[in-house]
């Protein structure tokens, strides 16, 4: 629910998303493959696709400058809340090899929800610009977080 | 930091972790999700770059979900509270040729009692299968007809209400055996033909051989 919330900014979304969820997970139960990862990763992984499906579906429906903007602004929470330890503490150093604002581009995204679009309005930066950076920035964190 | 292109392996990786990301538009991710379905050594970079963030996770914050249970059993099992209307289009053309399952009492002995059962025909197939349904655990049988041939699998689908159909594997030899959660009564069964090894899409490609109705016993 958190999950939903956070990407959706708003409680009714949320709510019919999270029983698209519950209805997904009990239909696809049977696909789970628990030798590919924690019940819970898996999880997380399929509420952020169907919310983040669910966003681009609504910000191209509205084409709403103000979804957006109203993601950026909590954008900055995700720095401080993140939990250093085990797993998170690994993501955390390997965020912590990548310039300031490229790292808080690829949370921004990862938490929030938000679009190359989104993302380049935020920082100023054509599209393809912003595609750059981040592409190379996930390269480099998949090697920091692979070794 | 280099600015050289990235190789085509590198390129594909990008995508998937763009797609995990969550940094597409719609058509981008609508794309990713086909190819997710259809090439199995990018679903692993998927997979892989799942594993990788899930370090942020724990940024998200615990939020108690409200009782959406109702909800929820209304959309698993629409059937108990509206009779069906409209089945899916592949099954259309499948079901207006299929004689409908008629329930057969089967009690296999030294098992459990059936709690339902279906009879998956169709009036141009020789080809029957059985299905009984007790304490969870799924039985088909094929009693009329023969198997698949070497170069095709009989996959055994479950369509729950409006529902995609779930597969619920492959029925290779005369029976199967599956523990299966959810058996709703009026659930719809089909069995497919595929090429061996199944279907890959997740949705039956090939053509609904035999189909049949969940029913209690």
């Amino acid at each position: 629910m958190g999950v939903l919330l956070r990407i959706l900014h708003d409680r009714a979304e949320a709510e019919d998303a999270l029983q698209e969820v519950y209805t997904r997970v009990w239909l696809r139960a049977g696909r789970y493959d628990a030798t590919k990862g924690r019940g819970m990763t898996w999880l997380i992984a399929m509420t952020r696709n169907l919310a983040i499906d669910r966003l681009r579906m609504r910000v191209e429906q509205v084409a709403d400058e103000g979804v957006a903007e109203a993601m950026v602004d909590s954008a900055p929470t995700a720095e401080g809340t993140l939990v250093a330890q085990g797993e998170a503490r690994r993501v955390a150093d390997c965020f912590g090899q990548l310039e300031p604002d490229r790292a808080d581009a690829v949370r921004g995204a990862y938490l929030n929800g938000q679009s190359y679009q989104d993302l380049a309005v935020r920082y100023d930066v054509p599209i393809n610009t912003m595609r750059t950076w981040l592409r190379r920035s996930l390269l480099r964190l998949r090697e920091c977080l692979d070794t | 930091m280099t600015d050289a292109p990235l190789t085509p392996l590198e390129e594909d990786d990008a995508l998937a972790a763009e797609y995990v990301l969550g940094v597409l538009d719609l058509a981008e991710r609508t794309g990713v999700d086909d190819r997710i379905r259809r090439d199995v050594a990018f679903a692993a970079r998927v997979a892989a770059w799942e594993t990788r963030l899930a370090g942020l996770n724990d940024a998200y914050a615990e939020v108690p979900a409200p009782d959406l249970l109702p909800q929820i059993e209304a959309r698993l099992f629409p059937q108990a509270a509206k009779p069906k209307r409209n089945l899916f289009g592949w099954l259309a053309g499948a079901l207006a040729a299929a004689a409908i399952a008629v329930v057969a009492v089967i009690v296999v002995p030294g098992t459990p009692e059936p709690e339902l059962l279906a009879t998956l025909v169709s009036a141009d197939q020789p080809l029957t299968f059985e299905a009984t349904y007790a304490e969870g655990t799924l039985t088909v049988t094929r009693t009329k007809g023969d198997d698949a041939g070497t170069a095709n699998d009989y996959e055994l689908w479950l369509i729950v209400g409006d529902a995609a159909p779930v597969s619920l594997g492959l029925i290779d030899g005369a029976d199967i055996t599956r523990a299966v959660a959810n058996m709703p009564e009026g659930a719809i069964m089909a069995v497919s033909l595929e090429p061996t090894g199944g279907s890959t899409t997740g949705a039956p490609t090939g053509p609904v051989l035999v189909t049949g109705v969940v029913t209690k016993v």
